[in-house]
């Protein structure tokens, strides 16, 4: 069934009274037609149910944690679940019931990853080091979250300190993909992704560095959307590498990935990085499909990165971008092949820079002020061995790769240089993005992989991030949306589009994400694990 | 160049310039080709690691000495950690030095993307409200302090 996508600010400012006994109804309901529909937007069903009286916020987290509790046996996307969801959904409940304005998030579960601080829930980075770790304060992302009705599920599983791309660095748990169980979700944010893929929760919080959110988007069928560095505050982000980091949303739709984000946007003075850019409103351009023109992008300019589609990569993974790049024409974009010349560079570039800045960054986990301690006799004894038996191994190797990169003597070689190269880059995508709206690519060289398959071979792994690091070191907006099927696992594996717009140009990204999505024909992204799931 | 790229991640080794067979299969999908097809690539990464090899700036640098990086950022490894570690950092620096290669001549550093600037605050203090919360997390506390054991010289 399609319905008109409204800007939830609007109805926000409307008493309640008014809309229960209002005859217009908010949907325009629309004939349904035998093609598989297009995905609806979960935060405006949500409200939409809420406002009408048709369900309750209760009722609504009793059957989100009915099935969670039917599928984490198997996919182990959540390292904690919050035991106050049902409290909440009730409070939600209850100021509607006295008519109270509600947020545009009201009754809307959030699963939060673990390396985001969430006031008294453990917030474990998915480290031994900070096991027992319950943060005396919420991050800004999920202060803002709560501020607008929006209920804090439970923190999902991830890589250890974000360092990895399949959650088998998480020192806890390894995260199954609901479309294939003997395979990785991607990571780092492995978790947030898999948990939204499920339905065990509407939208969700991860966090990108160098593909943490793109790539599991990607392998999960997702929508993942990394914001423009500074777009979202970082405080209450545990750090991996500053320079680079970002929290990111996941959501079923590129609607609810956009409306997340707004959430969550805007300058923070306890994050000094975080820009005073205005953020626009968003929801402005999840139009009903029914309100498109016969070619509602004429006229966008799309580049392709050309890097992006040589050997190295799948052929179903390249098929399926040039199918949505197809897809793309239809609606009237004009598409040119660019050249990024420094594209390759990227992935050494992004390496040395995230070591370095996390050899740094994980020194203050020394077992003295939290997290795990192992007592010794003397102080420096003290801190390697909680840090020795507090890290995992992938940990340990990246912060001693970092430590030499920023040795004396070491630092103008590798760190320094990593930096130029960083400004070869952004160049690169400015030119790009001066003659193009957008640019786009695959968003890793092959879909999700079998758990162990790269375990044991760093560069193996590393190698998968080659499509989306780049954009981290240009601190650029990207969203990953789901593009089509390649074959794998029991129905197929989802393969995601990576959209790049220019700095603080997410509206463009999710204007012809939207219309990208609400249009494509043929493919349902629901994993089968759900056909037998109520 | 992406290619490029993942190949030379993939054969980045300090004494080796060819690949086996099953790590090959990683790059390649499942629904592709022919041992001509692995052929052609095996050519086309020899080449490419042979430019990628260690002949290079990268030679002046020392290889790192995993022990005593681990003293430095107080980590501490058992013998088999080190071991293991040692072999792994070794190839990734290994293919880092690929970026001695660029030139770099007049480029400025990016410490990061690009920002407005000023975003300071005021050198004044602010009460956290929730103490109680942190002094919770402290592993070893003891009414006003943090318990640490002593600090000896080093020799």
């Amino acid at each position: 069934m399609l319905s008109t996508l409204q800007p939830p600010r609007s109805l926000s400012l409307l008493p309640l009274r008014r809309l229960r006994n209002s005859k217009t109804i908010v949907s325009a309901a629309s004939s349904t037609t035998s093609v598989i529909s297009p995905p609806q937007s979960q935060i405006l069903t949500t409200r939409r149910s809420l406002l009408s009286g048709e369900t309750t916020a209760a009722e609504i987290a009793k059957s989100y944690l009915s099935r969670i509790r039917l599928t984490e046996p198997q996919l182990k996307c959540f390292l904690h679940v919050s035991e106050n969801v049902l409290k909440d959904a009730q409070e939600i409940d209850q100021r509607i019931a006295k008519g109270e304005e509600l947020g545009p998030l009201a009754g809307v579960l959030i699963g939060v990853k673990d390396n985001i601080c969430t006031q008294g829930m453990p917030s474990t980075a998915a480290s031994r080091i900070l096991e027992h770790y319950r943060p005396p304060f919420d991050a800004t992302a999920v202060k803002k979250i709560k501020e607008l009705g929006g209920i804090v599920v439970g923190k999902t599983n991830m890589d250890e300190f974000g360092m990895g791309s399949t959650t088998e660095a998480s020192a806890f748990q390894v995260t199954a993909n609901p479309w294939d169980l003997s395979r990785v979700p991607g990571g780092s944010s492995g978790g947030s992704a898999a948990a939204v893929a499920a339905r065990q929760c509407m939208v969700s919080l991860g966090s990108d560095t160098g593909g943490s959110v793109r790539q599991p988007a990607s392998f999960c069928g997702v929508v993942g959307l990394k914001p423009t560095y500074g777009r979202v505050s970082r405080f209450g982000l545990m750090a991996y590498a500053s320079s680079l980091d970002v929290i990111g949303c996941f959501g079923s739709t590129v609607a609810d990935a956009g409306m997340l984000l707004h959430a969550i946007s805007g300058y923070d003075r306890f994050d000094s990085t975080s820009s005073k850019q205005d953020v626009p409103e968003f929801q402005s351009q999840f139009l009903s499909v029914d309100h498109f023109e016969s070619k509602p992008l004429n006229g966008v300019k799309v580049g392709i990165i050309r890097e992006t589609l040589e050997d190295g990569v799948d052929s179903g993974v390249r098929s399926a971008t040039q199918e949505a790049a197809s897809h793309l024409e239809a609606l009237g974009c004009v598409l040119t092949e660019v050249s990024l010349p420094s594209f390759s560079l990227g992935l050494p570039a992004y390496y040395v820079i995230a070591s370095s800045e996390s050899s740094s960054n994980l020194s203050r986990y020394d077992g003295v002020r939290y997290g795990n301690q192992v007592m010794a006799e003397e102080l420096n004894k003290l801190y390697e061995c909680s840090r020795g038996e507090g890290f995992g191994g992938e940990v340990k190797m990246r912060i001693l790769m970092g430590t030499y990169a920023l040795s004396a003597g070491y630092y103008d070689a590798y760190y320094k240089r990593a930096q130029q190269v960083r400004t070869l880059i952004r160049k690169d995508f400015k030119a790009a993005l001066e003659q193009n709206d957008i640019l786009i690519s695959p968003a890793a060289p092959s879909a999700a992989y079998k758990i162990g398959e790269k375990k044991d071979d760093p560069l193996a792994m590393y190698a998968g991030d080659i499509m989306t690091v780049n954009v981290n070191l240009a601190g650029l907006p990207a969203m990953v949306l789901p593009c089509g099927l390649v074959e794998g696992g029991p129905s197929g594996l989802p393969v995601g589009l990576q959209m790049i717009g220019a700095a603080f140009d997410e509206e463009k990204l999710l204007k012809v994400g939207h219309i990208f999505e609400q249009t494509l024909k043929g493919s349902s992204f629901v994993p089968p694990l759900l056909a037998n799931v109520p | 160049m992406a290619t490029r790229a993942l190949l030379a991640v993939i054969s980045a080794s300090p004494n080796r310039c060819f690949i086996s067979p099953s790590r090959i299969k990683i790059l390649q999908s499942s629904t592709s080709s022919s041992s001509v097809h692995f052929h052609r690539h095996s050519r086309k990464i020899h080449r490419i690691a042979r430019s990628y090899s260690s002949d290079s700036d990268s030679s002046v640098l020392q290889p790192p000495d995993v022990s005593r990086l681990a003293q430095t950022a107080r980590i501490s490894l058992t013998p088999a950690e080190i071991e293991e570690c040692e072999t792994k950092i070794r190839r990734v620096i290994d293919w880092f030095g690929q970026l001695q290669q660029v030139d770099v001549n007049s480029v400025e550093p990016a410490i990061r993307a690009e920002m407005d600037g000023g975003n300071l605050r005021e050198d004044a203090p602010e009460t956290f409200e929730n103490r109680d919360s942190i002094r919770a997390s402290i592993p070893s506390f003891e009414e006003a302090y943090l318990k640490v054991p002593k600090i000896l010289n080093k020799e």
